[in-house]
């Protein structure tokens, strides 16, 4: 690598693999049962899963008194848990719409990976704002529904907006992601040899022939689909930094939190990719699709949004002390110097200090440093949302009613069961779906594009 | 077709039987055609019908399916056809009666008492309760009550424990054995009478009478003026006040009358002439906290101090209304204001204004003694009002009434030896707790267990009477008859509201039982009339029937005597010794003092009492020994650490915590708490101080010979509020930076009135904001009048059906109280100021909890109130995160099911809800409403009588019993309502004003009465 031609583009996918070795490589799981390590891949995130599972169901029996909120804090772990995972989920959609439209076509190995952890992070993340409310059994009040009542919904309300929007993003997300599937459906139905598969396959594939025509209809949604999404990207995670800015507590009332919420998703999201492909392309042998080079690309993002959020950091201290309002400024002392400062300087270090190593290549390059570096920073982006969550509700306006917020073992077991639902809905994508594009893989194979170079 | 004419038809199979051809009839007739039947005879056939068949078939199917629900019985409905005269269901009764010593009006629906208030017409209390008083309805339905009498623990019939006793009591009679009778101290004529009459009847019963914090000023008056007359105090006309250890306006016996007169000269609306009070304390009492000059000192340099002051007017001053006797002036003459200042490091410029303050007052100010202090001390501070003739703020004709002196320790410490010697035939325990209260030297306990014939008479199991042969399960109060004298001008009568719930009799009427020797229901009923008739009726000469009389006095509940009444004792210092003890400042000392709301134990199970906050620490559910700061650091002793009290009682280890504002070596502890026999709600509770209880006078409840000692361990105490170190700069102050609390003295304002405002900002709105026409509730609360008692904090709980959380939840930060009073420290750690704040929902125009609330559950009304509607609530808890004043309360669980195993949730607790008030569920948030249902009451009064309804004809419940009128309610958009000249007054100033919310409850800045020099 010593000598780069830079007027040449990278091969996106090393070592010129036929197309044929490509739809083999990439359906090879789908078509192989599963070995033991997946089952006990399996068996740990369900396990986990179940242990969520039962903490919430003591948590709708008995009450929301079985977790750390109290009368300051009247948010805790379920809404740090909710922000994280929406964030997580911004990856995807940024991934496959963004930067398709900015035709980066590294992209395309892990655009389908990516999308998946959207969906199933967004899943996860719904369903907390459901969990979290006092009397769980009456989640119709939030949806604008004519009654006998004549009561509306409020839409004054943030949390209103974060309804519509995580449902219009979840919704749009999950179209473009089986709008991007259905030629690999085709290919693996023409692939497959069992009947029940040919059957769901033939179905869900929509009757693709790859055909000339089919293609420029389906570049054609694509690329709309992928300008509906771009928004979308934005808006989520403004609108659910709103929740936080539309209020008047010192801490949350901050109009930088939009871009700031928005780089800190793309930043957690990358990480979060980061981790899993790391893994990914290692037991499937995707090495040669998701190349090191991607990898770097991301961590450059990572570098870029941790930067941003490091910004937006020292951006909040200064606007505090420019504001000269003293709960304003005591809000943002009390985050670094209070008695949640312990959770303030995780944060701060794993969020800012460490993906500042990322401006060595040969960081950038090392897998095993790189994805330290990505749990760190998912680490420091959970401390993030409950930093601005708890520490600002714990001592706001009135020093009377300040209160330590401490989170229960219940807390902890739904932000464990969260994790559990996470994996097991992505340990079943990676042996029911291909997990890269076959058709996007296939289209930035050197040598399957006209090119003028090499007659 | 034949007989077209009929509606019936008729059907043929043939034309045979069309034209009625016999043999088809014959066949018609029977039932079987022939050849069927060869096989067998129709005859033996079931006679059974088939429509006889299904029916049971039906029937029976029926049955099984009803016998198969799961069908609860859901008690009886009993139709309210025979109503009380002049009752409507549904609306509410008010009746006059007498609970916990104060003079009430018991709110009764339909047959059941659900709120206790004051009573208006009540010439001292005017209306207003303390915390306590309310909050013993929870008694009254306490599921652990006794429910019936007992013997040896299993339960018995009244009959059978009736001829018992009185066979033990007659053969005490024969054999001349002592029959102890144990109470607590007597206020009742008729309970007097009653008791004189039983010892007439058995002559060898004797009165043993105690109460826990024993009243050392009621002795040293008996020894100063010869009489028990003690008078009451006119704290309205007093200019200057000093008190020492003294808690006149929370823990006196008569606190709310004393409360109600000491705010009338803090009235900013009506003078700016306030009273001055100087507090000399050791513990931090809430006088101390009301106090404009609070001198911390250890309990037992109360004497130096005295007479320090003494020496400072008689012998430097020169002035004297009283003759002293030379044995007392030698004393006073070695001991000067600047010793006292020396050796005790309290700053002499403010015991020289003080004692400045005194003289130019003479006459106008008081100095009153709290009554733990030793007779010593009342006996120089009696002698002290009268060299500055502040007699004259004595109110004799008005003044308290005992019918009964509290027993020497030596004589309850010689019954209990007679008890081991068997010399007493019996030993009645009349609604006392004697195990649990007498200090161990009096070894009551052990004798008492080993006694046989012990009767105890109480409402609930208490310490003694766990360990009685007989217990009698008594009535509660608001099922009892009777009668009080307090006051020497006043008799109040006690009705009862509720028949007896259960099993149990009036306590009056189990000794009347046994003085009469048959039991008759009305027994007491007749007894009172008949004694009310002699000692009231026959001296008021009036010229009504006593039947009437007795009626009227009945609905008033009182009846104001007419023979005025004066003090014939005269001051005398003859029979007193003194000597000024000398005090070892490094030793430490150890003041036992009464609790402000669990009483003497009385309450210990009662939730809501439990959790309101103390006044000054905040802590909940427990007592703890508080000491200073500085001696905390020396013991090397944080909060909630374990620390080992030995005294020459006995060794306590009880959990510590630093509360500023504590003289050096100095410890306090609240006695009522860490019984052992006690409900499910009060176990566990707190530390059982009685046992550091002297039967030395000198070292009785102010114990000098004692040693502290840091043991390894910690016990949890739990607050209401955080505890932030004094002077930890991080978070000093906040409360006037932020200006939450804006306070000034009084000479400040009468210099500038508007001093408040100078910096005023000006807030301007940036949308259309709404207009408000017609009513628009507001509140305004003065804190020059506030005291910070807690009342309010009782009648919200009562009114507004708010449950107990218990001591887990508060330490989750989860107290559903609606109404809190917020404590701020500013100054130094050593003599910390105060400022107290009753916070409660602003009810703010700009709420900014409406707008986030996704469902609307709460919303601002027409008249200006912010609304929950608690159907709608998902319980996001948004709207509480957003409320600048965290006023609103979550119901993380159901409370009611979660405290003690749903402690509160079971049939006879139910009913002391208010049905006026939904009772909150799990999953929804709830706040103050202005007392809605009040709103709503008045409103639908003045649709009846076809009226505008006014602001006045709403009192919430805050404001009803608050003791000194701080709190006012009413119409902001009637400029000429009281409270809109509380909002308009240059004090008047909203919290966190700069946020616009625009909060509808006004706060009168607190002005302090410093001297000018000072401020």
């Amino acid at each position: 690598m010593s000598t780069i031609d830079f007027t040449r583009e990278l091969p996106v996918i090393e070592g010129r693999p036929s197309l044929r070795e490509i739809d083999d490589i990439i359906a090879k799981p789908l078509e192989s049962k599963p070995d033991i390590k997946y089952y006990i891949a399996l068996s740990i995130t369900l396990t986990m899963l179940l242990i969520g599972a039962v903490a919430l169901g003591f948590s709708f029996y008995y009450g929301t008194g079985l977790w750390g909120n109290n009368n300051p804090v009247g948010w805790g772990f379920p809404i740090v848990n909710f922000v994280f995972w929406v964030g997580i989920g911004h990856a995807g959609t940024l991934i496959s719409a963004i930067l398709f439209l900015l035709r980066q076509r590294w992209r395309n190995g892990i655009a389908r990976f990516a999308e998946g952890m959207t969906i199933f992070a967004v899943i996860t993340a719904g369903i907390f704002p459901l969990i979290h409310v006092g009397r769980p059994w009456l989640p119709l009040y939030l949806i604008p529904h004519p009654n006998q009542h004549s009561i509306w919904v409020n839409f004054t309300s943030p949390l209103l907006w974060d309804v519509f929007a995580v449902s219009t993003y979840f919704t749009v997300s999950f179209i473009f992601w089986y709008v991007g599937l259905i030629p690999d459906l085709a290919t693996l139905r023409d692939r497959t040899k069992n009947r029940i598969k040919k059957i769901i396959y033939s179905v869900t594939s929509l009757g693709w022939r790859h055909s000339n025509r089919h293609w420029q209809h389906y570049e054609m949604v694509y690329l709309i689909l992928a300008g509906f999404a771009t928004p979308l990207v934005l808006s989520v995670h403004t609108i659910v930094s709103f929740d936080f800015a539309v209020s008047i507590m010192p801490g949350w009332h901050t109009t930088i939190f939009p871009p700031y919420f928005v780089a800190g998703a793309v930043f957690s999201g990358f990480a979060m990719v980061q981790n899993v492909l790391i893994f990914i392309r290692k037991i499937f042998n995707y090495e040669h699709i998701i190349t090191i080079d991607t990898l770097e690309r991301m961590n450059k993002i990572i570098l870029l949004t941790g930067s941003l959020v490091g910004y937006a950091y020292a951006m909040e201290f200064f606007i505090a002390w420019y504001s000269g309002v003293q709960a304003e400024q005591f809000a943002f002392l009390n985050r670094a110097f209070g008695p949640y400062a312990w959770a303030y300087w995780i944060m701060v270090t794993c969020n800012v200090v460490f993906p500042q190593l990322f401006w060595l290549r040969r960081i950038r390059r090392y897998i095993p440093v790189m994805f330290v570096i990505a749990v760190f920073v998912n680490v420091g982006m959970w401390f993030e949302r409950f930093v601005i969550t708890v520490t600002s509700l714990s001592r706001d306006y009135l020093p009377a009613s300040w209160a330590y917020y401490s989170p229960t073992l219940t807390d902890g077991a739904i932000l464990l069961g969260s994790f559990g639902l996470f994996f097991t809905c992505l340990l079943l994508f990676t042996k029911t779906l291909p997990v890269v594009s076959i058709a996007e893989v296939k289209a930035v194979v050197e040598g399957s594009q006209p090119s003028h170079g090499d007659h | 077709m034949k007989n077209v004419s009929t509606d019936k038809k008729e059907f043929w199979r043939s034309l045979k039987e069309y034209y009625d051809n016999p043999e088809t009839f014959r066949n018609k007739i029977n039932e079987f055609q022939d050849g069927v039947t060869d096989d067998f005879n129709p005859d033996e056939l079931n006679k059974f019908s088939r429509r006889k068949f299904l029916a049971l078939m039906t029937a029976s199917a029926a049955l099984t399916a009803t016998a198969c629900t799961n069908y609860r019985d859901k008690g009886e409905i009993i139709p309210f056809t025979n109503r009380a005269e002049g009752h409507l269901p549904g609306t509410p009764d008010y009746y006059a009666s007498h609970i916990n010593g104060k003079s009430v009006l018991v709110k009764v629906r339909e047959g059941r008492p659900i709120n206790i208030e004051g009573n208006p017409d009540h010439p001292v209390l005017s209306g207003r309760l303390d915390a306590q008083t309310p909050a013993d309805l929870l008694n009254l339905y306490d599921p652990e009550r006794l429910k019936n009498p007992s013997i040896n623990t299993s339960s018995a019939d009244w009959s059978v424990i009736d001829s018992e006793v009185l066979g033990i009591l007659n053969k005490c009679a024969d054999d001349n054995k002592e029959i102890a009778l144990i109470t607590h101290s007597v206020n009742s004529p008729t309970q007097f009478k009653l008791l004189e009459d039983f010892s007439k009847k058995y002559n060898s019963l004797k009165i043993y009478s105690y109460e826990l914090v024993q009243n050392n000023r009621l002795k040293a008056w008996k020894n100063c003026y010869g009489n028990l007359d003690i008078p009451s105090i006119s704290w309205d006309k007093a200019k200057i006040i000093l008190a020492l250890e003294a808690d006149f306006l929370a823990r006196d016996d008569n606190a709310i009358g004393n409360a109600i007169l000491f705010a009338q000269n803090r009235d900013v609306m009506n003078s700016t002439e306030f009273n001055r009070l100087y507090a000399v304390e050791g513990g931090l009492s809430l006088t101390g906290m009301n106090a404009d000059y609070r001198l911390p000192i250890r309990p037992d340099a109360q004497f130096h101090f005295v007479t320090a002051l003494l020496n400072h007017f008689v012998i430097e001053r020169k002035i004297s209304f009283a003759k002293i006797p030379a044995a007392v002036e030698n004393i006073i003459s070695n001991y000067s204001l600047a010793d006292f200042s020396n050796e005790f490091n309290v700053e002499l410029k403010i015991i020289k204004n003080l004692a400045n303050d005194l003289l130019t007052h003479q006459g106008s100010s008081i100095i009153y003694a709290g009554e733990t202090l030793p007779v010593e001390v009342h006996t120089l501070v009696f002698l002290l009002n009268e060299v500055l003739a502040n007699t004259k703020l004595y109110n004799f004709k008005s003044g308290f009434k005992y019918y009964n002196t509290a027993t020497d320790f030596t004589d309850f410490k010689t019954l209990s030896e007679k008890l081991r010697k068997g010399e007493v035939g019996a030993v009645i325990n009349f609604d006392a707790n004697p195990v649990y209260h007498l200090p161990s030297a009096v070894d009551f306990a052990d004798a008492f267990s080993k006694f046989a014939n012990s009767i105890s008479i109480v409402e609930s199991e208490n310490e003694t009477s766990a360990i009685s042969k007989y217990v009698l399960a008594a009535n509660h109060e608001l099922e009892s008859w009777g009668d009080h004298q307090t006051r020497a001008d006043l008799y109040e009568l006690q009705q009862p509201v509720i028949a007896p719930l259960f099993d149990t009799r009036q306590k009056e009427n189990i000794l009347l039982t046994w003085l009469n020797g048959v039991y008759d229901e009305k027994a007491y009923h007749k007894y009172l009339m008949a004694n009310f008739s002699e000692i009231i009726y026959k001296k008021q000469n009036t010229p009504v029937d006593v039947k009437t009389y007795w009626y009227n006095c009945l609905h008033d509940g009182f009846v104001e005597l007419k023979n005025s009444y004066t003090s014939d004792g005269s001051f005398n210092l003859d029979n007193v010794s003194l000597s000024l003890p000398k005090i070892d400042k490094s030793n430490f000392v150890v003041h036992l003092q009464k609790s402000y709301f669990v009483g003497d134990g009385k309450f210990t199970n009662n939730g809501w009492l439990q959790e309101i906050p103390h006044p000054v620490t905040k802590i909940t559910w427990d007592n703890y020994a508080s000491i200073s700061p500085l001696t905390a650091d020396s013991l090397g002793v944080k909060n909630d650490d374990l620390i080992e009290i030995k005294t020459g009682e006995g060794n306590l280890t009880i959990a510590a915590f630093v509360q500023p504002g504590l003289p050096e070596n100095t410890i306090v502890i609240e006695l009522g708490y860490g019984r052992s026999v006690i409900g499910d709600v009060g176990k566990g509770t707190g530390f059982n101080a009685n046992k550091l209880i002297s039967i030395e006078p000198s070292n009785y409840i102010i114990n000098k010979n004692v040693s502290v000692s840091k043991i390894g361990g910690r016990y949890k105490l739990v607050s209401t509020q955080e505890h932030h170190s004094l002077d930890d700069t991080f978070v000093k102050d906040f409360h006037k930076l932020r200006k939450i609390i804006r306070e000034g003295s009084l000479e400040e304002y009468k210099n500038n009135p508007n001093f408040l405002h100078e910096d005023e900002l000006h807030l301007v709105g940036i949308t259309r904001e709404h207009q408000y026409e017609g009513l628009k509730w507001g509140m305004a609360i003065d804190l020059n009048k506030c005291i910070s008692c807690a009342s309010c904090v009782t009648a919200c709980n009562i009114e507004n059906n708010v449950p107990v959380v218990g001591k887990d939840q508060v330490s989750r930060g989860r107290e559903m109280q609606w109404m809190r009073i917020d404590r701020y420290y500013s100054g130094t750690p050593n003599a910390p100021e105060i400022s107290n704040q009753p916070m409660l929902c602003q009810h703010c125009d700009n709420a900014p909890c409406e707008n986030v609330c996704p469902v609307n559950a709460t919303n601002h009304s027409a008249d200006g109130l912010n609304q929950m509607a608690y159907n709608r609530c998902v319980g996001t808890r948004y709207c509480a995160n957003n409320c600048p004043y965290k006023v609103r309360r979550f119901n993380f669980y159901d409370f009611r099911e979660h405290l003690a195993d749903a402690y509160y949730q079971n049939n006879l607790s139910n009913l002391i809800h208010n049905p006026e008030v939904t009772v909150r569920s799990r999953g929804v948030m709830e706040k103050c409403t202005f007392c809605i249902q009040r709103i709503m009451d008045a409103r639908s009064e003045a649709i009846k009588e076809n009226r505008e309804l006014k602001g006045t004809d709403v009192v919430t419940a805050c404001q009803s019993v608050c003791p000194t009128n701080a709190i006012v309610f009413g119409d902001i958009n009637d400029k000429n309502s009281k409270v809109s000249k509380y909002r308009e007054h240059k004090l008047g100033y909203h919290v966190l004003e700069e946020l616009y919310v625009k909060p509808n409850v006004t706060y009168l800045a607190k002005l302090r009465n410093t001297h000018s020099e000072e401020s």
